[in-house]
């Protein structure tokens, strides 16, 4: 199976059946899972930070290192390759932080809520999640059959 | 002995850092220092000859023109840069093979990790003053260098540490100090006051993990903040994850809040892609 490594503020979004989306590393990232079972579009963002209003210019070299310009990104591109939205099942990862007590190192968070506003305004429903806590994911996707598996390192592996 | 003992007792086998760069390092606190005299030390070091030629033509240091003799490297590059890449290369040789099992690391990832946070530490010199721009840089690369020996006690205790961390939700640093009798901050840092460096850096990297770190002294507070961003970002971070703490109140005396932080968080990623060269060292 091909492997195609996603990295930190990138995307890909493919049909082909014989290809693996993987993200190493999730920490405060986020990173999304798209598949559309009838198509057998998948997709897989990782995206940083949360608004790209932060710096316009970074913004538009790299929009998947935002939520508000990389998640329409993802789903535009599924669309293009055939996927439907109702059909797409979405399941999002990371969002962890640092123990702190106040809020400065929140950003995990902050790209998780701004996600589910998202969401909500668009009708789009979460199917799976592992956010939070402190520590580091590891997430994959195979295109052909939609297997995303999630390994937490020194914790193991699932699929989700 | 006991295991803390044999741990201890290892530091005497650690090579020491090398005399070329240590002597460099010193000829550079003269802001007045003229290329031959720095020629004449650095010639005599072929590996650390080659990284300065090799690193002049860098994208990272955005040199103009190409340079192929340590003559000419020298002339084109001003003495802060020189600094950061004599010091690269100088401890590259130290992050070499598979030297992060314990931590869950794969290979490469604990030497990216250091130049992530070496890189990200010159950024944040912009937000937090009276930090010589060279020390940072040079006590980010090398924060972590008690890793690289602790890898394989961790390895031994693997479990239990893990367990521990889930369980009381501790900091993954305050797990390996309980069952092995030192972080690999106290270890680093007794390395680092081998090799001689400074005080602050020696101090900077032992309280790298500190909850209080920030409300501390410049170094330590830009080191701490540099190493929580980069494993917020999660390069190069392990079995460790985001357990670590750091109190964030401490950040007020800078003048940083969010937006700063994510502002280094979104530079980095850029400076990290020009970066290929440091990493490949």
């Amino acid at each position: 199976m091909g492997k195609t490594i996603i990295g930190i503020s990138d995307m890909k979004v493919s049909r082909d059946s014989e290809e693996l989306l993987i993200t190493f590393s999730l920490g405060s990232c986020v990173g999304v899972v798209i598949w559309d079972p009838l198509a057998k579009v998948g997709g897989l963002l990782h995206y940083m930070l949360p608004q790209a209003k932060l710096d316009e210019e970074k913004a538009r070299k790299k929009p998947y290192m935002f939520a508000n310009t990389g998640i329409p990104l993802l789903f535009k591109e599924a669309y293009r390759l055939g996927a439907k939205k109702n059909h797409l099942q979405v399941k999002v990862f990371g969002g962890s932080q640092l123990l702190d007590s106040s809020n400065i190192f929140n950003i995990g968070q902050r790209n998780y809520q701004i996600m589910r506003r998202m969401f909500e305004k668009n009708n789009i429903k979460i199917d799976a999640e592992d956010i939070g806590g402190n520590v580091n994911r590891t997430v994959s996707l195979e295109i052909g059959t939609g297997r995303t598996v999630l390994k937490v390192s020194g914790r193991g592996e699932v699929e989700i | 002995m006991s295991r803390l003992e044999e741990i201890i007792a290892l530091i005497q086998h650690i090579p020491p850092f090398p005399k070329v760069a240590i002597r460099v390092m010193e000829l550079l606190k003269d802001p007045d220092v003229q290329a031959a005299q720095l020629a004449e030390v650095i010639q005599y070091d072929p590996s650390i000859t080659a990284n300065v030629i090799k690193m002049c033509n860098a994208a990272y240091f955005g040199l103009p023109r190409k340079v192929s003799s340590l003559d000419d490297a020298l002339v084109v590059l001003g003495n802060e840069t020189l600094k950061d890449i004599i010091i690269a290369g100088s401890s590259a040789r130290f992050y070499k093979g598979e030297i992060g099992a314990g931590y869950m690391l794969e290979l490469g990832e604990l030497w990216k990790h250091s130049v992530a946070v070496a890189i990200m530490a010159r950024l944040l010199v912009r937000h937090i003053k009276n930090v010589d721009p060279g020390s940072a840089f040079t006590a980010g690369l090398l924060h972590d260098i008690g890793k690289r020996f602790l890898s394989s006690f961790v390895a031994d205790d693997f479990a239990r540490i893990v367990q521990e961390v889930d369980r009381e939700k501790c900091s993954f640093v305050t797990a390996e100090k309980n069952y092995l009798g030192i972080s690999h901050a106290d270890l680093g840092a007794m390395i680092l006051e081998k090799w001689q460096f400074s005080p602050e850096q020696v101090e900077a990297v032992r309280r790298h993990h500190d909850s209080d770190a920030l409300e501390r002294d410049e170094l330590t507070a830009l080191v701490a903040l540099s190493n929580g961003l980069v494993i917020s970002m999660g390069i190069g971070v392990g079995v460790d994850g985001l357990a670590t703490e750091l109190h964030s109140e401490g950040l007020n005396r800078f003048a940083i809040g969010s937006m700063e932080l994510q502002l280094c968080m979104a530079d980095l990623v850029m400076e990290m892609e020009g970066a290929g060269e440091i990493l490949d060292l």
